[in-house]
C-alpha cells in the first residue's frame, strides 16, 4: 500500500495534517507533537473510554443531507458541524476532513475537571508511593491540576497493601478504576481473576477471594497501572524512579527475545520492564524474564579467573586454557545463550582447532504468548554464524559416545552444565574442561580452567530470535571487578592459540568480518547499525529447520515455513 | 451445592433460555438466593462452574446489585423507599417508626432475627408513597399514623389479615386496581389508549379477559402484512420513545443493521426506575398481554430472532405475571413457534434485574443481560442497532412505547399521528407524585393539558394550606421548574411562547422549551414546606448510590455532590458550597459515557441556581461552616 492510501488529512487545532488512517485520535495526533492525556486507554488493550481524560472537541464538514453537497459558511468555507459534546480521543477514529481541537478552552476545562475528580478520593501519599516520578496523576496534575483542593469531605476508605499475588501488591485507595489490569488479565494473560466489586465511587479492584494473581504475566499489570495502585513486590521501596538509568536489553529467557529495559543505578540493577516492540512482545514480558537480573548477584556467581581451585589473573587463566586446548583432542560445547558475536568467535576457535562443536537445545513447554519452547535466546545465532550446522536434537549424546571412546579428552564449554545436558560423570572422567560461564555448576567444579562470563546486563551483543529478528542488547552495568566481556576473552583465547599478539577489536569489526563469510545471512550491518527494535533477517536455508516453537504472540511456525517471519495473534 | 429439586430444575431451564450461557448469571443468582436466603461463597463458585465462568465474574455482579446479598436477612425483610417522592410524603418518618416498632436498625437485622430493615431506592410506586416492601409485597401510602399501625401489624404478624393494609400485588390480583374513588381514570380530557383497560372494573390481567377485549387481533393482522409495512406504520405514527430520551421509535428501527447477517434482538426495557415514574408498572401488572402483543408486533416488524423483557428486580410479582402471560399466549400460538399462524417464530424471555438504576440505560441494560456489570457502552461504536446484545443488531424500547406499537398498527400510523400534535404524537402517561392531593397516573394526548392543569385540576391541587414551590416535570433527573418562573422563546414551529410554570404544555417539547424535559413523564410536585437543600440532598444521594462507577466525572462527582449536600443539611454548610456544587455539576455534564452524567448534574444545576436562597440560608445559619472533615450523622433526610 502506498503511503497516500495509509493516511488521511484532518484539521488539528487549525492546521491540516496527515495522520494514519484508521487510528484513534490519541495515536493519530501524537506524531504531530500533540499529547492527548489519557489513563484507561492502552494501545494493546480494548478501548473502554472510562477515564474521560482524553476528551477533545471534534467536528465534521457539514453536508446537505438531500444533495450531499457541502454546506458553506458566509466566507465560502465548508461549515464544520462540531459535536455538541466533547468526544473521547481513544474511541474516536480519524476520518478524512475531521476537525479536532485538542487545546481549546473546553478541552482544558474537561481535563481540569477529570483531574480534580481523580484526585478527590486519592490519598496524598506521593512521598511514600513507588509510582512517584512516573505517575500519570502526578504528570497530568502538573499540567491540569488546580493547584489547591476544593474537596473538604472525608475521603473514601478502601483496602491498602493487599497482596494480589506473589509479586503484585494493591493499594485500592490509589486505584483510579481504569480497568487496564482487568482487561490485561482477560485479554492477554487469559487469567480472569481480577475484577471490580461494589459500585460507584466505592468500586474496588479485587482478586477473587481464594484466587491469586500469580500468572507469569502478573507484573505487566504493574507496568500498565497508570498510578501507584499496583506495585511490584520486588521493586517496592527499592529505588526512586527518577534515579534510574534505563538501558535497552533483550530478555534471554527464551527465543522470543522480548525487548526490555534495564533500570539501574550506580551499577546495581533494580528492575527489568518490557520495552514496546509491536512485532515481538507488544508491551509485555514474562515475570520470569524480569527476574533474570538476579543472576548478577547470585550466590553462585563466578567472579574470578581460576586454574584448578586457585584464583589467577586473566593472563594466567588464558595461558592455562591455551595450553589445554592447543595440545589435545578438543571439542567445543557452545550455547544458544551466547551472543551472535560470541558464537562467531567460538566458530573461529573451532575452525582454527578443527574441533567439532556441539550444542544442546534447552526445550520446554511454550505458553503460546511470550515464553517459547526454546529456552535459549540465540539458537538461531548458532545456526547463522555457522557454529552448528544442524538443529540440536539429541542433547550431547554423540559427544558422550566420543568421550567414552577417548576420541575427545578436552572440552571448551561455554554457558552450559554438561551433566545437565546428557553427559555422565563417567564420560567426563579424566576430561579436561575449560569453562566459561556466569554461575558455578557441576561443570565449573570439574573444570581445570574457569573463566567468568558476564550476564546480558553487563555486556553488549546481539541475539537472533525465533522470527530471525536480529536484536541487540547494551551493557547497563559493569561486570564484577576484573572480569572482561565474553567476546573479548574468546578473541584473546583465539589469538593466543594462534600464537599471535592480541589485537584490539570492536563489535563493528566483528560484524564486518561476519559479513564477509561466504553465504552468511549476517550481512549489511555493523553492530552500531542494528536498530533498537531489531531487524528481520532473511532466514534463507534456515527456514525449514525443525524448530520446536509452534505459536507465540507474534510467531507461527507454519506461517514462518511459508515465508512470513512474523504473525499476529488476534487477542480475543 | 445443596439446592432443592425445584430450584435445580429452574436453574437448568434458565440456562437453556439464553443464546449465551453467561446471560444466566443474574437468574441463577436470584434462584440460588431464593433457595438459600443469600449467596454464599460456595454458591458463587458453583454458579461460575455451571456457566463456565470464573468466580470473579459472578462476584463482580453479586456486589454490584443491591438486591443480591452475601448474608442472610431477617425472616421478614422490610424495604422502605427513601427516594424523593416517598421522602416528600414522609418516608424517613416511616422508617423511624419501623425502626422503633420492629426494634431493628435500618441496614440491620433485628436481634431476634425476625426482621431486617433497609432503605431502598425508588420502587416505581411514587404516586402512593411512602411505599414499604415486606418481602415481595408492596404496601402503599404507609405514612404518619398509618405507619405506626402498619409497623405494629407487621410486628404482630397481622399484616396479611388487616384490611387496612392490602398490598399492591394483592389489589392487582383482586382486581381492585387503583382506589376508584380517587378516580384518576375519570380526569377530564383523559384519553386512555394504553391504560384503556388497566384499571377498569372487572378487568383482569389474564388472557381470557384480554381476548374478550379483542386482544391479539392486531397481532393476527400484523403477521399477515409485510414486516416493512409495520415499520412504515410506526415511522408514520411519529411515536417517540417513552423511556426518557424521546427518540422517534420508527427512526430507531430504521437504524437496524440488517446486512450484518447476525440475528436481531428485541429488548423491552421494563427497568422502570427513574424516580417519579410508575407507569410501566401499571401496564405490566394490570395489562401484561397488551405489552406482549405490542412486543410480538414489534419483533415481527424488525424480524427479531428472540425478544427479552428486562424487568426491574423489585417487580417480583410483575415478573411472574409476565411469565404466566407469555406462557398463556404461547399456548394460544401468539408467542413462540409460528406466531398467530404465520411462518414467523419468536420467543420472549423475561429477565429480572436486581436493583440498579443504570440498567435502565439501554447499553447498560444490554451488558447486564449479557451477564456483565452493567457499564454503559461507548457510542460509537456500540450503537445497539448495529452492535447490541451479543454484538448483534438490537432494538431496545420502553414498555409504553411497545404498547403504543400495538395501537399504531391497529389504528394505522397516520391516524395515530393525529393524536396529540406534530412531533408529539400519541398519548402519554404522566405520573404525578409528591405533594398534591391526588397523585397518580393519567393518560392524555400529548399537549392536551398543561402542567398547571394536571396539578390543580387533575390532581386536585396542593395539600391544604400549601402553595406550589417547585415541579420536576420528567423524573428526578429533569431540571426543576420554579413556581413563578417565566419561560419565553420560540417553539420549533416558530410560535413564540411566554409561559408561566402552569402554562407549560405536557408533551415532549413543552418541558424542553421550558429548559427541562418530559423525560419519563414523572412529575414531582413540591410545596412551600420543602427545603430545597434537603430535596437536592435526597436526589444527590440517589445518584451517588446509582452511579455505576465507570467514568470518572460521574463516579467521583456524584458522590462529592452527595457529600456536600448531606453536610449542608446537617448544619455544616460552607459559604463556597453552592458555587462549588454548580462547578462540580458543570464538570460532569456532557462528559460521561452515558446520560447519567446529565441525570446527576441537572438537578444540582437547577436546584442551586433556581433556589439559591435556600442554599444561602444554610450557609447563613452556619457562617463558619462545619468542623472539617465533616462526618455526616446519617444519610440526608427530608424532615
Amino acid at each position: 500500500m502506498s503511503e497516500e492510501n495509509n493516511t488521511v488529512t484532518i484539521n488539528l487545532d487549525g492546521d491540516d495534517v496527515q495522520v494514519t488512517a484508521g487510528a484513534n485520535l490519541i495515536e493519530a495526533v501524537a506524531p504531530h507533537g500533540k499529547e492527548i492525556p489519557h489513563y484507561c486507554y492502552h494501545p494493546k488493550l480494548s478501548v473502554v473510554g472510562n477515564c474521560r481524560m482524553c476528551l477533545v472537541e471534534m467536528g465534521m464538514p457539514m453536508k446537505d443531507r438531500a444533495t450531499g453537497e457541502p454546506i458553506l459558511d458566509e466566507n465560502g468555507e465548508v461549515k464544520i458541524g462540531w459535536m455538541p459534546k466533547p468526544v473521547i480521543g481513544c474511541g474516536t477514529n480519524v476520518a478524512p476532513g475531521m476537525h479536532v481541537r485538542t487545546d481549546s478552552e473546553l478541552v482544558h476545562d474537561c481535563r481540569n475537571g477529570v483531574m480534580e475528580f481523580l484526585l478527590v478520593n486519592h490519598p496524598l501519599d506521593c512521598p511514600i508511593c513507588d509510582q512517584a516520578g512516573e505517575c500519570g496523576l502526578q504528570e497530568f496534575a502538573l499540567d491540569y491540576g488546580r493547584g489547591y483542593s476544593r474537596f473538604v469531605e472525608e475521603k473514601n476508605v478502601k483496602p491498602k497493601q493487599v497482596e494480589l499475588g506473589p509479586r503484585v501488591v494493591l493499594d485500592d485507595e490509589r486505584c483510579i478504576l481504569c480497568s487496564r489490569c482487568i482487561r490485561f488479565c482477560q485479554e492477554v494473560a487469559d487469567d480472569d481473576v481480577l475484577g471490580f466489586v461494589d459500585r460507584g465511587s466505592h468500586s474496588t479492584l479485587t482478586c477473587y477471594p481464594g484466587k491469586s494473581l500469580e500468572n507469569n504475566y502478573s507484573l505487566n499489570t504493574v507496568d500498565i497501572c497508570p498510578v501507584g495502585a499496583l506495585t511490584s513486590k520486588d521493586f517496592r521501596f527499592r529505588m526512586r524512579a527518577w534515579f534510574l538509568k534505563e538501558t535497552p536489553t533483550i530478555c534471554s529467557e527464551s527465543s522470543v527475545g522480548c525487548n526490555a529495559t534495564v533500570s539501574s543505578r550506580e551499577g546495581v540493577v533494580h528492575r527489568i520492564t518490557p520495552r514496546r516492540n509491536d512485532a515481538v512482545n507488544d508491551t509485555w514480558m514474562t515475570d520470569s524474564g524480569r527476574s533474570l537480573y538476579k543472576e548478577i548477584d547470585h550466590k553462585d556467581r563466578i567472579r574470578s579467573f581460576r586454574v584448578g581451585s586457585k584464583e589467577v589473573s586473566v593472563s594466567e587463566a588464558l595461558e592455562a586454557a591455551t595450553n589445554l586446548l592447543g595440545s589435545s583432542k578438543v571439542a567445543l560445547v557452545g550455547s544458544g545463550s551466547c551472543s551472535v558475536e560470541e558464537q562467531f568467535s567460538l566458530k573461529k576457535i573451532s575452525d582454527y582447532l578443527d574441533a567439532p562443536t556441539y550444542l544442546a537445545g534447552h526445550f520446554g513447554e511454550e505458553d503460546g504468548l511470550l515464553l517459547s519452547a526454546d529456552r535459549t535466546p540465540n539458537l538461531r545465532g548458532a545456526l547463522a554464524t555457522g557454529l552448528i550446522s544442524k538443529y540440536p536434537s539429541d542433547n550431547l549424546k554423540s559427544l558422550g559416545r566420543r568421550l567414552a571412546k577417548g576420541e575427545i579428552n578436552t572440552l571448551l564449554c561455554v554457558r552450559e552444565d554438561l551433566l545437565d545436558v546428557g553427559l555422565t560423570p563417567t564420560q567426563l572422567k579424566g576430561v579436561r574442561i575449560v569453562y566459561l560461564g556466569t554461575l558455578e555448576n557441576q561443570t565449573s567444579r570439574m573444570a581445570k580452567v574457569v573463566l567468568p562470563a558476564l550476564t546480558t546486563f553487563e555486556r553488549s551483543g546481539s541475539f537472533i530470535n525465533l522470527q530471525f529478528r536480529l536484536q541487540k542488547f547494551l551493557q547497563a552495568i559493569p561486570g564484577p571487578a576484573g572480569t572482561l566481556p565474553d567476546v573479548f576473552l574468546l578473541n584473546q583465547l583465539l589469538a593466543e592459540l594462534r600464537k599471535e599478539p592480541a589485537t584490539p577489536f570492536s563489535m563493528d569489526e566483528i560484524w564486518t568480518e561476519m559479513g564477509k563469510r561466504r553465504g552468511s545471512i549476517l550481512k549489511g550491518f555493523t553492530f552500531g547499525e542494528i536498530p533498537l527494535d531489531g531487524v528481520l533477517l532473511d532466514p534463507g536455508k534456515f527456514r525449514a529447520f525443525p524448530y520446536v516453537e509452534r505459536k507465540n504472540l507474534h510467531f507461527n511456525l507454519s506461517d514462518f515455513r511459508k515465508g512470513s517471519n512474523t504473525s499476529s495473534q488476534q487477542a480475543t | 451445592m445443596e439446592l432443592n429439586k425445584e430450584t435445580r430444575t429452574r436453574i437448568r431451564e434458565a440456562i437453556k433460555r439464553y443464546p449465551i450461557k453467561r446471560s444466566a448469571v443474574l437468574p441463577l443468582l436470584h434462584l440460588v438466593q431464593e433457595d438459600q436466603g443469600y449467596v454464599s461463597d460456595e454458591a458463587i463458585e458453583w454458579i461460575a462452574s455451571q456457566l463456565e465462568l470464573e468466580p470473579i465474574n459472578v462476584y463482580e455482579l453479586l456486589t454490584f446489585y443491591p438486591m443480591l446479598r452475601r448474608k442472610p436477612l431477617g425472616k421478614k425483610h422490610v424495604r422502605v423507599c427513601r427516594t424523593l417522592s416517598c421522602a416528600l410524603r414522609g418516608a424517613h418518618r416511616t422508617c423511624a417508626t419501623l425502626e422503633t416498632e420492629l426494634d431493628c436498625k435500618e441496614g440491620d437485622v433485628s436481634e431476634d432475627g425476625e426482621f431486617s430493615l433497609e432503605y431502598v431506592e425508588c420502587q416505581a410506586s411514587c404516586g402512593t408513597g411512602p411505599v414499604v416492601l415486606v418481602d415481595e409485597l408492596t404496601y402503599e401510602e404507609v405514612e404518619g399514623e398509618k405507619a405506626l399501625r402498619f409497623a405494629r401489624s407487621l410486628k404482630d404478624r397481622n399484616l396479611g389479615s388487616d384490611p387496612d393494609f392490602i398490598s399492591y400485588e394483592e389489589k392487582v390480583e383482586a382486581g381492585l386496581g387503583e382506589p376508584h374513588e380517587k378516580a384518576p381514570h375519570s380526569a377530564p380530557r383523559e384519553k386512555k389508549i394504553i391504560l384503556q383497560h388497566a384499571d377498569a372494573r372487572a378487568y383482569r390481567n389474564d388472557l381470557k379477559t384480554y381476548l374478550a377485549k379483542d386482544g391479539y387481533e392486531t397481532l393476527k393482522k400484523a403477521v399477515r402484512r409485510k414486516p416493512e409495512d409495520i415499520c412504515a406504520e410506526v415511522e408514520a405514527s411519529g411515536v417517540r420513545g417513552r423511556g426518557g430520551a424521546g427518540f422517534p421509535a420508527g427512526m430507531k428501527w430504521k437504524f437496524l443493521d440488517r446486512r450484518s447477517g447476525n440475528p436481531i434482538y428485541l429488548i423491552c426495557n421494563a427497568d422502570e426506575s427513574e424516580p417519579g415514574t410508575f407507569k410501566d408498572r401499571q401496564i405490566i401488572y394490570k395489562d401484561p398481554h397488551q405489552l406482549i402483543e405490542g412486543m410480538m408486533i414489534a419483533a415481527y416488524a424488525i424480524q427479531a430472532k428472540l425478544a427479552f423483557i428486562y424487568i426491574r428486580g423489585e417487580f417480583f410479582e410483575g415478573a411472574r405475571i409476565l411469565e404466566k402471560a407469555i406462557a398463556d399466549a404461547k399456548a394460544q400460538g401468539f408467542v413462540g413457534e409460528n406466531v398467530a399462524g404465520s411462518k414467523y417464530s419468536c420467543e420472549i424471555v423475561v429477565h429480572r434485574g436486581a436493583g440498579a438504576y443504570i440498567c435502565g440505560e439501554e447499553t447498560g441494560l444490554i451488558e447486564s443481560l449479557e451477564g456483565k456489570r452493567p457499564y454503559p457502552r461507548i457510542k460509537p461504536p456500540f450503537f445497539p442497532a448495529a452492535l447490541g446484545l451479543y454484538q448483534c443488531p438490537t432494538i431496545v424500547n420502553n414498555v409504553e412505547t411497545l404498547c403504543n406499537v400495538k395501537h399504531i398498527v391497529d389504528m394505522g400510523g397516520n391516524r395515530y399521528s393525529k393524536l396529540g400534535h406534530a412531533g408529539n404524537t400519541g398519548t402519554r402517561i404522566w405520573c404525578v407524585s409528591g405533594q398534591v392531593k391526588r397523585p397518580g397516573y393519567y393518560e392524555f394526548p400529548n399537549g392536551a393539558v398543561t402542567l398547571g392543569e394536571i396539578i390543580y385540576d387533575v390532581c386536585g391541587g396542593l395539600l391544604p394550606g400549601r402553595t406550589l414551590k417547585a415541579v420536576i416535570p420528567g423524573g428526578s433527573s429533569a431540571k426543576v421548574l420554579r413556581a413563578g418562573e417565566r419561560f419565553q422563546g420560540k417553539l420549533k414551529n416558530g410560535t413564540a411562547f411566554d409561559w408561566g410554570i402552569e402554562d407549560v404544555p405536557l408533551d415532549f417539547d413543552g418541558p424542553m422549551a421550558a429548559g427541562s424535559m418530559s423525560g419519563s413523564g414523572g412529575i414531582i410536585v413540591m410545596d412551600d414546606g420543602v427545603d430545597m437543600v434537603e430535596a437536592l440532598a435526597n436526589v444527590s444521594y440517589f445518584y451517588a448510590h446509582e452511579s455505576c462507577g465507570q467514568c470518572t466525572p460521574c463516579r467521583e462527582g456524584s458522590l462529592w455532590m452527595k457529600k456536600i449536600t448531606t453536610r449542608m443539611t446537617q448544619g455544616g454548610a460552607r459559604v463556597d458550597d453552592p458555587d462549588l456544587l454548580l462547578s462540580i455539576a458543570n464538570q460532569i455534564e456532557g462528559r460521561t459515557i452515558c446520560a447519567f452524567g446529565e441525570a446527576c448534574a441537572w438537578p444540582v444545576q437547577s436546584f442551586v441556581s433556581k433556589f439559591r436562597e435556600d442554599f444561602d440560608a444554610k450557609t447563613d445559619s452556619s457562617p463558619d461552616g462545619a468542623q472539617l472533615p465533616f462526618t455526616p450523622a446519617s444519610e440526608p433526610v427530608i424532615k
